[in-house]
C-alpha cells in the first residue's frame, strides 16, 4: 500500500462508521418495543451521531461509535430494571424524563421518540450508505490512477533519462567533435598563414566547411528536441508543417483556437511526426488527412490515411514511445488499420485550451 | 544598394554589416526586434531587407511577421528572410503574395558570400531565392497532380534550381546545357503547371508556387 492509499483509507473507514451509527436508532427502536428504554438514552445516541458528524476524527473507526452504542444500551437497561418497577412518586435514581414530564407520560414520550428515532434512521441509512460506497468507488477509482501514474511516472523518467543520453551522445560525436576539428585547423592556419598562404587558405575553407556541418548537426538535434516551428507557431502550424514536408500528400485540417499546454503540445507533435514517418514508410498511401481540434476537455488528432492497412498491432518502438509519452499526460493513442485500409490513428490527451493566440498580423 | 538588417544577435549583426559593407552594399539600419524592424522597412524603404525570423519581444516568428505586414504595405519589399531552420510553411507565406523579391535562405549561406551577395542582389531585383533545403523538400512530394502531367527528372532539376533563384544561364552552366535547352525545358515546366505564357519574371515564382499547391 502506497502513500496515497494510505492517505484515502481513514475517510473510507470514517463513511463506514457513519453508515453503521445510522443503524443505531433502529436497533434502539427494537430495544425500546421489548425493554423499554428510556428516551434519555436515545439522547445519547443521537449526540453520539452528532458527534459523529460534526468531529469525524472521534467518528474515525467504528469501535468508538458502537462502544457508545453499547454505553447507551447498558444505560437503558440499567434505567428500566432499577426505576421502572417502583412507580410514581418519587425521584430517586429515577431517569431524567421523570423528572421532566412526570407520571404517566413515559410511554407516549418513549413511543413517538422511537417514531422520531425511526424515522430519522429510515432518512440517514441510505443516505451514508450511498455516500460509502460513493467514496469506495472513488477509492478504487484512485488507487488504480495512482498505479497509473506511479507507471507512467516512471517511464517518462526514463525516456527523459535516454532522450538525454541520446543529446549528449549526438553533441558529442557531432557538433563537438567538429568544433575540436575547427580548432586544429585554426591553430594549423595560424601556423602555416605567413609561410605558406595557400594551405592556410584550404585549411580555413576546411574549418568554415566543419562548422557549416557542426550547424547542420544542431539543426538535426533541435528538430528533435523542440521543433522550431512548433515554438514559434504553436501545434496548428507545426501540424501543417509536418505535413508539408511529409513525401506522401497530406491534408490538415487544424481547429484549435488557442495553444496546447507547452508539454502536451510536443508530445502531440512527435505523436503525428511518428505518425506520418509510419505512412511514408509502409502504408504505400496516396493521401493522407490529419484532423486535430479541441472538444469536450482534450486534444483529439485523427491521422487517416488511404493506404494498404494492416499496421502491425504489435507496433514499433517509435509508436509505443509515443503512447508512454502521451500517457504521461493521461493521453492514448488507439489505431485501426484493417488489411486494405483505411489506417486511422487517434490521438487523445486531456488538456484545457490557452486563451486564442494574438492574430498572426 | 541600401539594406536594412534585422538581427538579434549583436555578432552576427556586426558579421553581417561588415560583410555587406566589403561587397559594396550600403547599410541603411540595423535593428534587433520585430516592432522597429516595421517601423524600419516602412520608413526608410530599403532596396533589401535582411531578416532574421526569429526576434525578440516574443523570440517566436516576429521578424517573419513583420516581413510578412511590411510586404502588405508595400507590395514587393525585396527582403531576404534567414533563418537556424527552414520550413515550407514559412517558405509559402513569402511567397503567397506571387509578388517576387523574397528570399528565405538558412543563416549557414552566409558563409559563402559570393552566393550570399548574389542571392540579395537577386531578391533586390524582385526575384525570388529559396534555400536548397527547402526545395528538396518541395521536390521530395509523390503523387503531384499536375495539369500538365509529371515532370521529367531534368525538368525537376531545372525547377529546383530556379527556386533556388538562379537565371537559365547560370541553371545552363550547372547542368552542363546549353541556355537554349534550359528555355525549352522551363516552357515545358510552365505547360504542365498550367501557367500561361508570358514573358515576366514573375513566373518564376508562380510556377513554384504551382509546384507547392500541386
Amino acid at each position: 500500500m502506497d502513500g496515497m492509499e494510505r492517505l484515502l483509507t481513514p475517510s473510507l473507514r470514517r463513511s463506514g462508521a457513519l453508515g453503521w451509527a445510522s443503524l443505531l436508532p433502529v436497533v434502539m427502536l427494537v430495544c425500546m418495543v421489548y425493554w423499554g428504554i428510556r428516551p434519555w438514552t436515545f439522547g445519547v445516541v443521537l449526540a453520539a451521531g452528532a458527534i459523529a458528524l460534526l468531529a469525524p476524527a472521534v467518528a474515525a473507526d467504528l469501535l468508538p461509535v458502537a462502544l457508545i452504542g453499547l454505553a447507551c444500551v447498558a444505560f437503558g437497561l440499567i434505567g428500566r430494571d432499577s426505576v421502572l418497577p417502583q412507580g410514581s412518586g418519587t425521584t430517586d435514581g429515577y431517569p431524567l424524563h421523570a423528572l421532566v414530564f412526570g407520571d404517566g407520560l413515559p410511554h407516549v414520550v418513549d413511543l413517538s421518540m422511537g417514531i422520531v428515532m425511526l424515522a430519522f434512521g429510515v432518512w440517514l441509512v441510505p443516505r451514508t450508505i450511498g455516500a460509502h460506497s460513493a467514496l469506495t468507488k472513488r477509492n478504487s477509482e484512485l488507487v488504480s490512477q495512482v498505479r497509473r501514474l506511479t507507471a507512467t511516472r516512471v517511464d517518462a523518467v526514463d525516456t527523459a533519462a535516454a532522450e538525454l543520453r541520446r543529446v549528449e551522445r549526438d553533441l558529442h560525436d557531432g557538433a563537438q567533435a567538429r568544433l575540436v576539428a575547427m580548432g586544429i585547423s585554426l591553430r594549423a592556419t595560424e601556423r602555416l598563414i605567413r609561410t605558406d598562404p595557400d594551405a592556410a587558405v584550404s585549411l580555413v575553407a576546411e574549418a568554415r566547411e566543419n562548422s557549416a556541418r557542426a550547424l547542420a548537426e544542431l539543426r538535426a538535434l533541435v528538430r528533435g528536441i523542440n521543433p522550431p516551428v512548433l515554438a514559434e507557431r504553436g501545434l496548428g502550424d507545426a501540424i501543417r508543417a509536418l505535413a508539408l514536408d511529409c513525401p506522401v500528400p497530406t491534408m490538415a485540417d487544424i481547429d484549435l483556437p488557442g495553444r496546447v499546454p507547452a508539454p502536451v503540445e510536443a508530445a502531440a507533435y512527435f505523436a503525428v511526426a511518428e505518425a506520418l514517418t509510419n505512412v511514408a514508410k509502409h502504408a504505400d498511401a496516396r493521401s493522407v488527412h490529419i484532423r486535430a481540434e479541441h472538444a469536450s476537455g482534450g486534444l483529439r488528432i485523427e491521422v487517416t490515411d488511404d493506404g494498404l492497412g494492416g499496421a502491425d498491432p504489435a507496433r514499433g518502438t517509435g509508436l509505443r514511445g509515443v503512447e508512454r509519452r502521451l500517457g504521461t499526460f493521461d493521453g492514448m493513442l488507439a489505431i485501426s488499420s484493417p488489411p486494405g485500409g483505411p489506417t486511422i490513428v487517434v490521438i487523445e490527451v486531456p488538456c484545457a485550451l490557452s486563451s486564442p493566440k494574438t492574430s498572426s498580423c | 544598394m541600401r539594406v536594412v538588417i534585422a538581427e538579434d544577435l549583436f555578432v552576427l549583426r556586426e558579421g553581417l554589416a561588415s560583410l555587406l559593407k566589403e561587397h559594396g552594399f550600403e547599410i541603411a539600419g540595423t535593428v534587433a526586434d520585430g516592432p522597429s524592424l516595421l517601423h524600419a522597412l516602412i520608413d526608410q524603404r530599403p532596396d533589401v531587407a535582411i531578416v532574421d525570423v526569429r526576434l525578440p519581444p516574443t523570440q517566436t516568428d516576429e521578424g517573419l511577421r513583420a516581413a510578412l505586414e511590411a510586404r502588405r504595405h508595400i507590395p514587393g519589399l525585396p527582403i531576404l528572410v534567414l533563418s537556424a531552420h527552414v520550413e515550407q510553411l514559412y517558405a509559402r507565406e513569402l511567397l503567397a503574395d506571387q509578388a517576387g523579391g523574397v528570399g528565405y535562405l538558412l543563416k549557414d549561406r552566409v558563409f559563402t558570400d559570393e552566393q550570399f551577395t548574389d542571392a540579395l542582389r537577386t531578391v533586390a531585383h524582385g526575384g525570388t531565392v529559396m534555400d536548397p533545403e527547402v526545395v528538396a523538400k518541395l521536390l521530395a512530394k509523390r503523387f503531384r497532380q499536375l495539369p500538365g502531367g509529371q515532370l521529367t527528372n531534368r525538368e525537376r532539376e531545372v525547377l529546383a534550381l530556379m527556386a533556388e533563384g538562379r537565371s537559365n544561364s547560370a541553371i545552363a552552366q550547372r547542368l552542363f546545357v546549353t541556355e537554349k535547352a534550359v528555355t525549352k525545358h522551363s516552357t515545358s515546366i510552365f505547360t504542365k503547371l498550367g501557367l500561361p505564357p508570358s514573358e515576366d519574371d514573375n513566373r518564376r515564382v508562380l510556377a513554384v508556387l504551382a509546384y507547392l499547391n500541386a
